[in-house]
Protein backbone atom coordinates (compact mmCIF):
# COMPACT_ATOMS: atom_id res chain seq x y z
CA UNK A 1 0.00 0.00 0.00
CA UNK A 2 2.62 2.48 1.10
CA UNK A 3 4.88 1.66 -1.89
CA UNK A 4 2.01 2.13 -4.30
CA UNK A 5 1.15 5.45 -2.68
CA UNK A 6 4.78 6.52 -2.82
CA UNK A 7 4.85 5.69 -6.52
CA UNK A 8 1.67 7.64 -7.15
CA UNK A 9 2.93 10.66 -5.21
CA UNK A 10 6.11 10.59 -7.28
CA UNK A 11 4.24 10.45 -10.59
CA UNK A 12 1.95 13.30 -9.59
CA UNK A 13 4.91 15.36 -8.41
CA UNK A 14 6.75 14.74 -11.65
CA UNK A 15 3.75 15.67 -13.78
CA UNK A 16 2.90 18.76 -11.76
CA UNK A 17 6.33 20.18 -11.05
CA UNK A 18 7.90 19.11 -14.35
CA UNK A 19 11.41 19.47 -13.00
CA UNK A 20 13.78 20.78 -15.60
CA UNK A 21 16.06 18.01 -16.73
CA UNK A 22 19.35 19.09 -18.26
CA UNK A 23 19.07 18.68 -22.01
CA UNK A 24 22.07 16.35 -22.02
CA UNK A 25 20.29 13.93 -19.68
CA UNK A 26 16.91 13.96 -21.38
CA UNK A 27 17.52 11.07 -23.79
CA UNK A 28 18.40 8.78 -20.86
CA UNK A 29 15.28 9.49 -18.84
CA UNK A 30 13.00 6.89 -20.50
CA UNK A 31 15.73 4.24 -20.32
CA UNK A 32 16.28 5.05 -16.66
CA UNK A 33 12.56 4.63 -16.02
CA UNK A 34 12.54 1.21 -17.69
CA UNK A 35 15.60 0.13 -15.70
CA UNK A 36 13.98 1.34 -12.50
CA UNK A 37 10.79 -0.54 -13.33
CA UNK A 38 12.87 -3.69 -13.70
CA UNK A 39 14.28 -3.18 -10.20
CA UNK A 40 10.78 -2.59 -8.80
CA UNK A 41 9.35 -5.72 -10.40
CA UNK A 42 12.30 -7.68 -9.09
CA UNK A 43 11.64 -6.29 -5.62
CA UNK A 44 7.97 -7.21 -5.72
CA UNK A 45 8.84 -10.71 -6.78
CA UNK A 46 11.46 -10.99 -4.06
CA UNK A 47 8.90 -9.79 -1.56
CA UNK A 48 6.53 -12.55 -2.66
CA UNK A 49 9.36 -15.07 -2.61
CA UNK A 50 10.00 -13.98 0.94
CA UNK A 51 13.54 -12.86 0.36
CA UNK A 52 13.01 -9.14 -0.07
CA UNK A 53 15.71 -6.94 1.29
CA UNK A 54 15.56 -3.19 1.47
CA UNK A 55 19.24 -2.62 0.92
CA UNK A 56 19.39 -4.90 -2.10
CA UNK A 57 16.38 -3.12 -3.56
CA UNK A 58 17.78 0.37 -3.17
CA UNK A 59 21.20 -0.62 -4.43
CA UNK A 60 19.81 -2.55 -7.42
CA UNK A 61 17.47 0.31 -8.26
CA UNK A 62 20.16 2.95 -8.29
CA UNK A 63 22.71 0.79 -10.06
CA UNK A 64 20.15 -0.31 -12.65
CA UNK A 65 19.28 3.28 -13.48
CA UNK A 66 22.89 4.41 -13.59
CA UNK A 67 24.13 1.43 -15.61
CA UNK A 68 21.28 1.65 -18.13
CA UNK A 69 21.89 5.36 -18.63
CA UNK A 70 25.62 4.77 -18.90
CA UNK A 71 25.21 2.04 -21.50
CA UNK A 72 23.03 4.29 -23.62
CA UNK A 73 25.37 7.21 -23.10
CA UNK A 74 28.30 5.11 -24.22
CA UNK A 75 26.27 3.95 -27.20
CA UNK A 76 25.52 7.56 -28.10
CA UNK A 77 29.22 8.37 -28.02
CA UNK A 78 29.94 5.40 -30.25
CA UNK A 79 27.10 6.20 -32.62
CA UNK A 80 25.02 3.15 -31.76
CA UNK A 81 22.87 4.80 -29.11
CA UNK A 82 19.59 3.88 -30.77
CA UNK A 83 20.51 0.21 -31.13
CA UNK A 84 21.89 0.00 -27.61
CA UNK A 85 18.79 1.54 -26.09
CA UNK A 86 16.74 -0.97 -28.06
CA UNK A 87 18.92 -3.72 -26.61
CA UNK A 88 18.54 -2.38 -23.08
CA UNK A 89 14.79 -2.09 -23.47
CA UNK A 90 14.54 -5.63 -24.87
CA UNK A 91 16.58 -7.22 -22.08
CA UNK A 92 14.88 -5.24 -19.33
CA UNK A 93 11.51 -5.85 -20.96
CA UNK A 94 12.10 -9.61 -20.93
CA UNK A 95 13.10 -9.45 -17.28
CA UNK A 96 10.08 -7.35 -16.39
CA UNK A 97 7.81 -9.80 -18.18
CA UNK A 98 9.30 -12.87 -16.51
CA UNK A 99 9.16 -11.22 -13.11
CA UNK A 100 5.59 -10.17 -13.75
CA UNK A 101 4.82 -13.78 -14.68
CA UNK A 102 6.41 -14.99 -11.43
CA UNK A 103 4.40 -12.43 -9.49
CA UNK A 104 1.27 -13.57 -11.25
CA UNK A 105 1.99 -17.19 -10.35
CA UNK A 106 2.43 -16.16 -6.73
CA UNK A 107 -0.74 -14.14 -6.54
CA UNK A 108 -3.13 -16.23 -8.58
CA UNK A 109 -1.40 -19.64 -8.49
CA UNK A 110 -1.82 -19.70 -12.22
CA UNK B 1 8.13 -22.80 -7.45
CA UNK B 2 10.49 -20.30 -8.91
CA UNK B 3 14.18 -20.62 -8.55
CA UNK B 4 16.04 -17.53 -7.59
CA UNK B 5 19.58 -18.77 -7.62
CA UNK B 6 21.75 -19.59 -10.60
CA UNK B 7 20.33 -23.09 -10.84
CA UNK B 8 17.72 -23.28 -13.56
CA UNK B 9 14.06 -23.15 -12.75
CA UNK B 10 12.00 -26.31 -12.85
CA UNK B 11 9.46 -24.98 -15.28
CA UNK B 12 12.06 -24.02 -17.81
CA UNK B 13 13.20 -26.33 -20.61
CA UNK B 14 15.14 -29.16 -19.09
CA UNK B 15 17.98 -28.71 -21.53
CA UNK B 16 19.33 -26.05 -19.26
CA UNK B 17 19.61 -28.63 -16.50
CA UNK B 18 21.59 -31.46 -18.04
CA UNK B 19 25.17 -31.02 -16.96
CA UNK B 20 27.06 -33.00 -19.62
CA UNK B 21 26.25 -30.93 -22.64
CA UNK B 22 23.66 -28.25 -23.01
CA UNK B 23 21.90 -28.39 -26.31
CA UNK B 24 21.57 -24.65 -26.26
CA UNK B 25 25.10 -24.06 -25.13
CA UNK B 26 25.64 -21.32 -27.62
CA UNK B 27 22.53 -19.52 -26.44
CA UNK B 28 23.37 -19.46 -22.76
CA UNK B 29 23.11 -15.69 -22.72
CA UNK B 30 19.52 -15.76 -23.92
CA UNK B 31 18.59 -18.60 -21.57
CA UNK B 32 20.17 -16.68 -18.76
CA UNK B 33 18.18 -13.61 -19.60
CA UNK B 34 15.00 -15.63 -19.72
CA UNK B 35 15.46 -17.77 -16.59
CA UNK B 36 17.54 -15.71 -14.29
CA UNK B 37 15.39 -12.68 -13.91
CA UNK B 38 15.65 -12.00 -10.21
CA UNK B 39 18.60 -10.13 -8.85
CA UNK B 40 20.86 -12.74 -7.27
CA UNK B 41 21.66 -10.34 -4.48
CA UNK B 42 18.27 -11.06 -2.96
CA UNK B 43 19.02 -14.77 -2.67
CA UNK B 44 22.54 -14.15 -1.47
CA UNK B 45 21.35 -11.72 1.16
CA UNK B 46 18.61 -14.09 2.29
CA UNK B 47 21.08 -16.93 2.61
CA UNK B 48 23.44 -14.68 4.52
CA UNK B 49 20.70 -13.66 6.92
CA UNK B 50 19.59 -17.22 7.40
CA UNK B 51 23.16 -18.11 8.22
CA UNK B 52 23.97 -15.30 10.63
CA UNK B 53 20.73 -13.97 12.03
CA UNK B 54 18.76 -17.05 12.92
CA UNK B 55 16.59 -15.20 15.43
CA UNK B 56 14.39 -13.26 13.05
CA UNK B 57 14.56 -15.57 10.09
CA UNK B 58 10.87 -15.17 9.35
CA UNK B 59 10.26 -14.90 5.60
CA UNK B 60 9.32 -11.55 4.20
CA UNK B 61 9.66 -9.29 7.18
CA UNK B 62 7.19 -6.54 6.57
CA UNK B 63 6.31 -3.14 7.87
CA UNK B 64 8.02 -2.81 11.17
CA UNK B 65 11.56 -2.91 9.89
CA UNK B 66 13.57 0.26 10.26
CA UNK B 67 14.94 0.09 6.72
CA UNK B 68 11.57 0.89 5.25
CA UNK B 69 12.21 4.53 4.44
CA UNK B 70 14.85 4.17 1.70
CA UNK B 71 12.56 1.88 -0.28
CA UNK B 72 9.73 4.36 -0.12
CA UNK B 73 12.05 7.17 -1.11
CA UNK B 74 13.29 5.14 -4.03
CA UNK B 75 9.73 4.52 -5.15
CA UNK B 76 8.95 8.23 -4.95
CA UNK B 77 12.06 8.78 -7.03
CA UNK B 78 10.85 6.25 -9.61
CA UNK B 79 7.49 8.00 -9.76
CA UNK B 80 9.25 11.31 -10.19
CA UNK B 81 11.40 9.92 -12.98
CA UNK B 82 8.37 8.47 -14.74
CA UNK B 83 6.30 11.60 -14.38
CA UNK B 84 9.13 13.80 -15.58
CA UNK B 85 9.84 11.57 -18.57
CA UNK B 86 6.16 11.54 -19.54
CA UNK B 87 5.90 15.29 -19.13
CA UNK B 88 8.97 15.82 -21.28
CA UNK B 89 7.78 13.56 -24.07
CA UNK B 90 4.45 15.36 -24.07
CA UNK B 91 6.14 18.73 -24.10
CA UNK B 92 8.20 17.78 -27.09
CA UNK B 93 5.17 16.44 -28.98
CA UNK B 94 3.27 19.61 -28.20
CA UNK B 95 6.13 21.80 -29.33
CA UNK B 96 6.33 19.94 -32.63
CA UNK B 97 2.58 20.18 -33.07
CA UNK B 98 2.66 23.89 -32.30
CA UNK B 99 5.43 24.46 -34.81
CA UNK B 100 3.52 22.61 -37.50
CA UNK B 101 0.30 24.53 -36.93
CA UNK B 102 2.25 27.80 -36.84
CA UNK B 103 3.76 26.97 -40.22
CA UNK B 104 0.38 25.96 -41.65
CA UNK B 105 -1.08 29.21 -40.34
CA UNK B 106 1.69 31.20 -41.99
CA UNK B 107 1.23 29.37 -45.29
CA UNK B 108 -2.49 30.14 -45.22
CA UNK B 109 -1.83 33.77 -44.39
CA UNK B 110 0.72 34.15 -47.14
CA UNK B 111 -1.45 32.56 -49.79
CA UNK B 112 -4.36 34.77 -48.78
CA UNK B 113 -2.06 37.76 -49.16
CA UNK B 114 -0.91 36.50 -52.55
CA UNK B 115 -4.52 36.13 -53.69
CA UNK B 116 -5.29 39.66 -52.52
CA UNK B 117 -2.26 41.10 -54.31
CA UNK B 118 -3.09 39.19 -57.46
CA UNK B 119 -6.61 40.58 -57.39
CA UNK B 120 -5.25 44.09 -56.89
CA UNK B 121 -2.81 43.60 -59.77
CA UNK B 122 -5.60 42.38 -62.03
CA UNK B 123 -7.75 45.40 -61.16
CA UNK B 124 -4.87 47.75 -61.86
CA UNK B 125 -4.09 45.97 -65.11
CA UNK B 126 -7.65 46.33 -66.36
CA UNK B 127 -7.57 49.98 -65.39
CA UNK B 128 -4.40 50.44 -67.40
CA UNK B 129 -5.98 48.61 -70.34
CA UNK B 130 -9.10 50.77 -70.19
CA UNK B 131 -7.09 53.97 -70.08
CA UNK B 132 -4.89 52.74 -72.92
CA UNK B 133 -7.93 51.84 -75.01
CA UNK B 134 -9.37 55.32 -74.54
CA UNK B 135 -6.04 56.84 -75.57
CA UNK B 136 -5.78 54.59 -78.64
CA UNK B 137 -9.35 55.24 -79.81
CA UNK B 138 -8.36 58.82 -80.51
CA UNK B 139 -7.22 58.32 -84.10
CA UNK B 140 -7.31 55.71 -86.86
CA UNK B 141 -3.72 54.52 -86.46
CA UNK B 142 -4.29 54.16 -82.77
CA UNK B 143 -7.40 52.06 -83.18
CA UNK B 144 -5.56 49.76 -85.60
CA UNK B 145 -2.86 49.26 -82.98
CA UNK B 146 -5.64 48.63 -80.44
CA UNK B 147 -7.15 45.90 -82.64
CA UNK B 148 -3.81 44.20 -83.01
CA UNK B 149 -3.13 44.54 -79.29
CA UNK B 150 -6.45 42.90 -78.40
CA UNK B 151 -5.72 39.97 -80.67
CA UNK B 152 -2.29 39.54 -79.13
CA UNK B 153 -3.72 39.79 -75.64
CA UNK B 154 -6.20 37.05 -76.39
CA UNK B 155 -3.48 34.84 -77.81
CA UNK B 156 -1.12 35.43 -74.90
CA UNK B 157 -3.86 34.95 -72.30
CA UNK B 158 -3.13 38.22 -70.56
CA UNK B 159 -6.74 39.33 -70.35
CA UNK B 160 -9.80 37.70 -68.80
CA UNK B 161 -12.17 36.33 -71.44
CA UNK B 162 -15.66 34.95 -71.63
CA UNK B 163 -17.69 33.19 -74.25
CA UNK B 164 -19.28 29.90 -75.25
CA UNK B 165 -17.30 26.72 -75.35
CA UNK B 166 -17.01 23.21 -73.98
CA UNK B 167 -16.31 21.78 -70.56
CA UNK B 168 -14.29 18.58 -70.36
CA UNK B 169 -14.16 16.83 -67.01
CA UNK B 170 -11.59 14.09 -66.46
CA UNK B 171 -11.51 12.09 -63.24
CA UNK B 172 -9.25 9.39 -61.87
CA UNK B 173 -10.47 5.82 -62.01
CA UNK B 174 -12.43 4.87 -58.96
CA UNK B 175 -10.38 2.94 -56.47
CA UNK B 176 -11.92 -0.24 -55.17
CA UNK B 177 -12.54 0.69 -51.53
CA UNK B 178 -12.39 -2.95 -50.41
CA UNK B 179 -8.77 -3.17 -51.42
CA UNK B 180 -7.52 -0.64 -48.93
CA UNK B 181 -6.18 2.79 -49.57
CA UNK B 182 -2.56 2.21 -50.42
CA UNK B 183 -2.22 0.61 -53.83
CA UNK B 184 1.46 0.07 -53.20
CA UNK B 185 0.58 -2.54 -50.60
CA UNK B 186 -1.12 -4.60 -53.27
CA UNK B 187 1.84 -4.36 -55.59
CA UNK B 188 0.29 -1.75 -57.82
CA UNK B 189 1.64 1.61 -58.78
CA UNK B 190 0.13 4.68 -57.17
CA UNK B 191 -0.25 6.05 -60.69
CA UNK B 192 -2.55 3.25 -61.82
CA UNK B 193 -5.85 4.70 -62.91
CA UNK B 194 -4.76 8.26 -62.27
CA UNK B 195 -4.75 11.14 -64.68
CA UNK B 196 -1.14 12.07 -65.33
CA UNK B 197 0.43 15.30 -66.48
CA UNK B 198 1.13 13.86 -69.92
CA UNK B 199 -2.52 12.84 -70.34
CA UNK B 200 -3.52 16.42 -69.65
CA UNK B 201 -0.87 17.67 -72.07
CA UNK B 202 -2.29 15.53 -74.86
CA UNK B 203 -5.85 16.59 -74.09
CA UNK B 204 -5.00 20.28 -73.90
CA UNK B 205 -3.14 20.09 -77.20
CA UNK B 206 -6.20 18.38 -78.65
CA UNK B 207 -8.39 21.22 -77.46
CA UNK B 208 -6.09 23.83 -79.00
CA UNK B 209 -6.04 21.85 -82.23
CA UNK B 210 -9.82 21.64 -82.23
CA UNK B 211 -9.99 25.41 -82.29
CA UNK B 212 -10.04 26.49 -78.65
CA UNK B 213 -9.17 30.14 -78.19
CA UNK B 214 -8.63 29.99 -74.45
CA UNK B 215 -8.26 27.04 -72.07
CA UNK B 216 -8.34 26.69 -68.31
CA UNK B 217 -7.66 23.67 -66.11
CA UNK B 218 -9.41 23.86 -62.76
CA UNK B 219 -9.60 27.59 -63.18
CA UNK B 220 -5.93 28.09 -64.10
CA UNK B 221 -5.69 29.82 -67.46
CA UNK B 222 -3.20 28.34 -69.85
CA UNK B 223 -0.95 30.70 -71.70
CA UNK B 224 1.63 29.72 -74.26
CA UNK B 225 4.17 29.67 -71.47
CA UNK B 226 2.24 27.55 -68.96
CA UNK B 227 3.65 24.10 -68.31
CA UNK B 228 1.70 21.03 -67.30
CA UNK B 229 4.05 18.98 -65.20
CA UNK B 230 3.97 16.68 -62.24
CA UNK B 231 5.80 16.75 -58.96
CA UNK B 232 5.49 13.56 -57.01
CA UNK B 233 1.92 12.46 -57.46
CA UNK B 234 0.51 15.96 -57.92
CA UNK B 235 -0.14 17.57 -61.26
CA UNK B 236 1.19 21.11 -61.53
CA UNK B 237 -0.28 23.53 -64.01
CA UNK B 238 1.69 26.73 -64.30
CA UNK B 239 3.41 25.65 -61.05
CA UNK B 240 0.15 25.46 -59.17
CA UNK B 241 -0.76 22.03 -57.81
CA UNK B 242 -4.17 20.77 -58.89
CA UNK B 243 -6.18 17.86 -57.64
CA UNK B 244 -8.57 15.65 -59.58
CA UNK B 245 -11.15 15.74 -61.02
CA UNK B 246 -9.74 18.03 -63.69
CA UNK B 247 -12.19 20.44 -65.27
CA UNK B 248 -10.92 21.77 -68.56
CA UNK B 249 -12.80 24.66 -70.05
CA UNK B 250 -12.20 25.74 -73.60
CA UNK B 251 -13.69 28.77 -75.28
CA UNK B 252 -14.41 28.43 -78.97
CA UNK B 253 -17.30 27.47 -81.23
CA UNK B 254 -18.95 24.78 -79.10
CA UNK B 255 -20.22 22.59 -81.93
CA UNK B 256 -16.98 22.37 -83.87
CA UNK B 257 -14.89 22.17 -80.71
CA UNK B 258 -16.86 19.18 -79.52
CA UNK B 259 -16.89 17.33 -82.80
CA UNK B 260 -13.29 18.08 -83.71
CA UNK B 261 -11.99 17.16 -80.29
CA UNK B 262 -13.78 13.82 -80.10
CA UNK B 263 -12.59 13.03 -83.61
CA UNK B 264 -9.03 14.05 -82.96
CA UNK B 265 -6.14 11.92 -81.83
CA UNK B 266 -6.50 13.39 -78.34
CA UNK B 267 -10.12 12.32 -78.21
CA UNK B 268 -9.24 8.76 -79.21
CA UNK B 269 -6.41 8.78 -76.68
CA UNK B 270 -8.85 9.81 -73.95
CA UNK B 271 -11.24 7.09 -75.06
CA UNK B 272 -8.55 4.43 -74.83
CA UNK B 273 -7.45 5.77 -71.42
CA UNK B 274 -10.95 5.38 -70.14
CA UNK B 275 -11.30 1.84 -71.44
CA UNK B 276 -7.90 0.64 -70.24
CA UNK B 277 -7.44 2.50 -66.96
CA UNK B 278 -10.99 3.30 -65.95
CA UNK B 279 -10.45 7.06 -66.14
CA UNK B 280 -13.80 8.76 -66.67
CA UNK B 281 -14.44 11.83 -68.76
CA UNK B 282 -17.39 13.88 -69.93
CA UNK B 283 -17.60 16.59 -72.55
CA UNK B 284 -20.37 19.17 -72.39
CA UNK B 285 -21.16 22.35 -74.22
CA UNK B 286 -21.49 25.52 -72.27
CA UNK B 287 -22.99 28.79 -73.45
CA UNK B 288 -21.10 30.98 -71.08
CA UNK B 289 -17.60 30.43 -69.74
CA UNK B 290 -15.58 33.03 -67.88
CA UNK B 291 -11.84 32.79 -67.59
CA UNK B 292 -9.33 34.85 -65.64
CA UNK B 293 -6.11 36.11 -67.14
CA UNK B 294 -3.07 33.91 -66.87
CA UNK B 295 -0.41 34.86 -64.36
CA UNK B 296 1.19 38.23 -64.75
CA UNK B 297 3.21 38.30 -67.95
CA UNK B 298 6.85 39.03 -67.50
CA UNK B 299 8.89 41.19 -69.77
CA UNK B 300 11.32 38.86 -71.50
CA UNK B 301 12.61 40.84 -74.43
CA UNK B 302 12.83 44.56 -74.97
CA UNK B 303 14.41 46.74 -77.57
CA UNK B 304 15.44 50.35 -77.24
CA UNK B 305 13.50 52.75 -79.39
CA UNK B 306 15.23 53.61 -82.65
CA UNK B 307 16.49 57.16 -82.53
CA UNK B 308 14.49 59.01 -85.14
Amino acid sequence: MIPALALLVGVVLGLLLQPTVPAALQPYLPIAVVAALDAVFGAVRAQLDGIFDEKVFVVSFVSNVVVAALIVFLGDQLGVGGQLSTGVVVVLGIRIFSNAAAIRRHLFNA
Amino acid sequence: MTGVSRSPVSDQPSSAEVPPRRLDGSMSLLVDVMTNTLDEAYAARAAQKRGTGGGSSAPAPRGARPGRLPGVLVLVLLGLLTGTAVAHVRDRAQAAEGLRSDLAEEVRGRSAETDRLEAAAAALRSEVAATRDIALEADAAGSRVGERLRALELASATVPVRGPGVVLTIADAEQDPTLGTDVRLRGGSPLDGRVLDRDLQVVVNGLWAAGAEAVTINGVRLSSRAAIRSAGEAVLVDFRPLSPPYRLEAIGRPASLEVDFVDSQAGRFLESLSSFSGITWTLDRSERLTMPAATEPQLRAARPEEPS
